[in-house]
């Protein structure tokens, strides 16, 4: 058997007749760049996320920069997680933002609140918890930081398509949020994109010039910006596939119940935790084992898709070799990050395949 | 009768079963994201130019922050571009960290004037991107003179400039790098935002392609802080789609020019452009000038004739540039060319009853005032 890591392919037969006519409706009204199928989907998720405005990016990593970019000036300090994707950390690089690291709690793999608190300096402007996994983070004692501070909250919500905190969904709770669209994801385009969320005016006003070379006006640039739209293909691709996310995440969320419950007697393998607080939406499905290099080869072997989320800390990339971190500095992140490893995990995911997982899992740790 | 600014849809349908085709085979192959249509697409487009190296990226404003961030421009630097051109040649030079430069225009050409580039030279000049502006090729031979003579980066910006010649050689090739943008309108045009750079220098290629995909050559391993600027697999299956049409393309809007050019001759208050014989023009946009510019453009909307200006305020002139302190005298050709250039329908399915219907309303326009 072979069990991919993730199954394009499965989703796309599932709503092929709706898809394809919306394509061929982009090119018939050339809508190539931003447009009405754009509007349409902005407009759709603004309602699902719960907020006034969506703005249609050209990818997560512009949403990250453009949110964050919209609130900070040059030189404010930003406290995030080292346990997240590159693109984060380059987005507040890129708004002006310099980084501060605070490390992760060791059961959500999210921010850790008291960590946040510890990080607070008289520049700091702005905290950047990131929904890891598809599990929101604590969100409550980090707005309450926030407050307590004047300071503001992006939540990336790139990985957490509809999931939810105390009843609220991710995206709706801080001043911006950013989403990626990338294909493998929960609502995944069929090509880059992103968005921005927010409530605020000047927020959505700021992304809306920026994305478009600074211009509300064709050819009139109040400020210089960059070309981040959204393309109207991954609009009309957006906008049809949000319909099914409510189903596809139930899939998702049932696939992770089996793992769980299938791993619930193998020893030397640790689950992933879904807090009292949080509806986890499983974009990925994180276990963490002694050896996981040793897995990752064992179960290549065995055709089964995996990977590493990440793979090396932030804070010892190469690229940040000039921030002066050294090991030992975020302890939990770092333990965490030896051990994770990402298990096939999509809404189509059948229970054969889930044991077939599971059995070569333990087959290789029981060893 | 209507005469649109760009018809795309007439060019849709044209090419409808090929475009229809690469887009479902990109969607059944789920290859949305790198993969191998845009490995067909920059190959093709490499080969097409007879160099080493093509890269797809997300569009043609990032090309040229990424041709800039890879040939190692940032704070403290200067680089030289011109006055008139779309807004992506300037602002991503400051995005980059460094300063713009104007420089102004030849009133010929409407490109940048190449005998004015030296006197911009400072000691912190690190770079000058001259625009092949309308599909005009600028004076290409003399700018990549000066480049070398002082030690200078030459990137080309190629946007409007899909397969020109300059002196038989197609520009493009004459700089260390050159970028393109793929935005829909354009002579060869994606169905989304799209871009590519060329270059021959391998090196150069290499950190361009780590640059555009988050500083990383590895996975998970990031060298440097970068951005993400990719190709979609959809744009880069109908840019192959397209590839082969462009020179046919390109054949049809130069006809039209011409016979533009034919029609408008004399007419009292209106400047055709200039078609050099020795070099190409593609003719992106077909761009003439009137003193009357706006009372023309208002009288041709009303006849259902869609015209454009491009651009109406040179960059220098921009509030967004109003920090540097350039004045319309430092750039008086482009400050005039400003209000008086009108970009009038040129695609490659204008019709000849199109083009009667626009020239006999400028026609009548200029005569009865």
């Amino acid at each position: 058997m072979k069990v991919p890591f993730v199954d394009l392919k499965a989703q796309y037969q599932s709503i092929r007749n709706e898809i394809l006519p919306q394509l061929e409706a982009v090119c018939e009204n050339t809508s190539f760049v931003l447009g009405p199928f754009v509007k349409k989907f902005e407009e759709d998720f603004a309602r699902f996320v719960g907020v006034k405005h969506a703005l249609g990016v050209s990818n997560g990593t512009a949403a990250d920069q453009l949110a964050i970019q919209s609130l900070i000036r040059p030189g404010d300090e930003v406290i995030t997680t080292p346990n997240t994707f590159f693109a984060t950390t380059e987005a507040i690089t890129a708004a002006g933002g310099k980084i501060v690291f605070a490390d992760i709690e060791a059961d959500s793999y999210n921010i850790d609140p008291e960590k946040v608190a510890a990080a607070i300096t008289p520049r700091t402007k702005m905290i950047v918890p990131i929904h890891l996994y598809g599990q929101p983070a604590d969100m409550d004692p980090i707005l309450e930081i926030a407050r307590k501070h004047r300071l503001y909250v992006v939540e990336d919500s790139a990985q957490a398509h509809g999931a939810q905190y105390k009843g609220r969904t991710a995206g709706s709770m801080g001043d911006a949020a950013a989403f990626s669209f990338y294909p493998g994801k929960n609502l995944g385009a069929y090509g880059e994109a992103g968005a921005v969320t927010t409530n605020s005016e000047a927020v959505a006003e700021f992304v809306g010039l920026y994305r478009d070379h600074g211009s509300r006006i064709k050819y009139e640039h109040e400020i210089e910006g960059h070309n981040m739209r959204m393309e109207g293909f991954q609009g009309a691709v957006l906008a049809v596939k949000l319909k099914h996310l409510p189903a596809w995440t139930d899939g998702r969320r049932r696939a992770a119940a089996v793992y769980n419950e299938l791993f619930r007697d193998v020893p030397g393998v640790i689950t992933p935790k879904e807090m009292p607080y949080s509806r986890h939406v499983y974009h990925l499905y994180v276990i963490r084992v002694k050896d996981r290099e040793g897995l990752s080869a064992y179960l290549n072997e065995m055709g089964i898709g995996n990977g590493y989320h990440y793979k090396y800390p932030l804070h010892l990339q190469k690229a940040y070799a000039h921030m002066g971190f050294r090991e030992g500095d975020f302890p939990v992140t770092e333990k965490v990050m030896k051990e994770i490893i990402s298990l096939p995990m999509f809404p189509e995911l059948q229970d054969e395949q889930i044991e077939y997982v599971v059995n070569a899992v333990n087959k290789f740790v029981s060893k | 009768m209507r005469v649109p600014f760009v018809d795309l849809k007439a060019q849709y349908h044209a090419i409808q079963p090929a475009i229809d085709a690469a887009i479902a085979s990109v969607i059944k192959d789920t290859a949305f994201i790198k993969g191998k249509y845009v490995k067909a697409f920059e190959q093709a487009f490499a080969e097409a130019y007879g160099v080493a190296h093509c890269l797809g990226v997300g569009n043609g404003t990032d090309a040229i922050y990424i041709a800039l961030k890879a040939l190692g421009i940032g704070a403290g630097d200067e680089v030289i571009t011109v006055a008139n051109s779309w807004i992506s040649t300037s602002e991503t030079i400051t995005q980059a960290g460094a300063t713009p430069v104007f420089v102004d225009i030849d009133p010929d050409t409407y490109t940048i004037d190449a005998g004015q580039i030296t006197a911009k030279i400072s000691p912190r000049t690190k770079a000058v991107i001259p625009v092949h502006l309308y599909g005009q090729p600028a004076e290409i031979d003399q700018i990549a003179a000066i480049c070398r003579a002082q030690g200078l980066h030459l990137i080309e910006d190629c946007a409007q400039a899909h397969f020109v010649t300059y002196g038989g050689r197609r520009v493009g090739t004459f700089g260390d790098i050159a970028t393109f943008s793929f935005y829909p309108g354009k002579n060869l045009g994606a169905y989304g935002d799209a871009g590519a750079i060329i270059t021959q220098n391998e090196e150069l290629a290499a950190r361009m392609r780590m640059f555009a995909n988050h500083g990383a050559l590895k996975k998970h391993q990031h060298q440097i802080e970068g951005i993400n600027s990719r190709l979609d697999g959809l744009q880069a299956a109908i840019l192959s789609a397209k590839l082969p049409h462009i020179h046919d393309w390109n054949r049809q809007r130069y006809e039209h020019a011409r016979r533009y050019n034919q029609l408008l001759a004399g007419v009292e208050g209106v400047e055709i452009p200039v078609i050099r014989r020795e070099h190409e023009h593609i003719f992106h946009l077909y761009v003439i000038r009137s003193g009357r510019r706006e009372a023309l453009r208002a009288f041709l909307a009303e006849q259902g004739i869609e015209t454009a200006v491009h651009y109406p305020t040179a960059l220098p002139l921009l509030p967004a540039y109003h920090y540097l302190g350039v004045s319309r005298d430092d750039i008086p050709v482009a400050a005039a060319y400003q209000d008086q250039i009108l970009s009038l329908p040129m695609f490659p399915e204008l019709s000849r009853e199109q083009q009667d219907y626009v020239v006999e309303k400028i026609r009548s326009f200029m005569g009865a005032s």
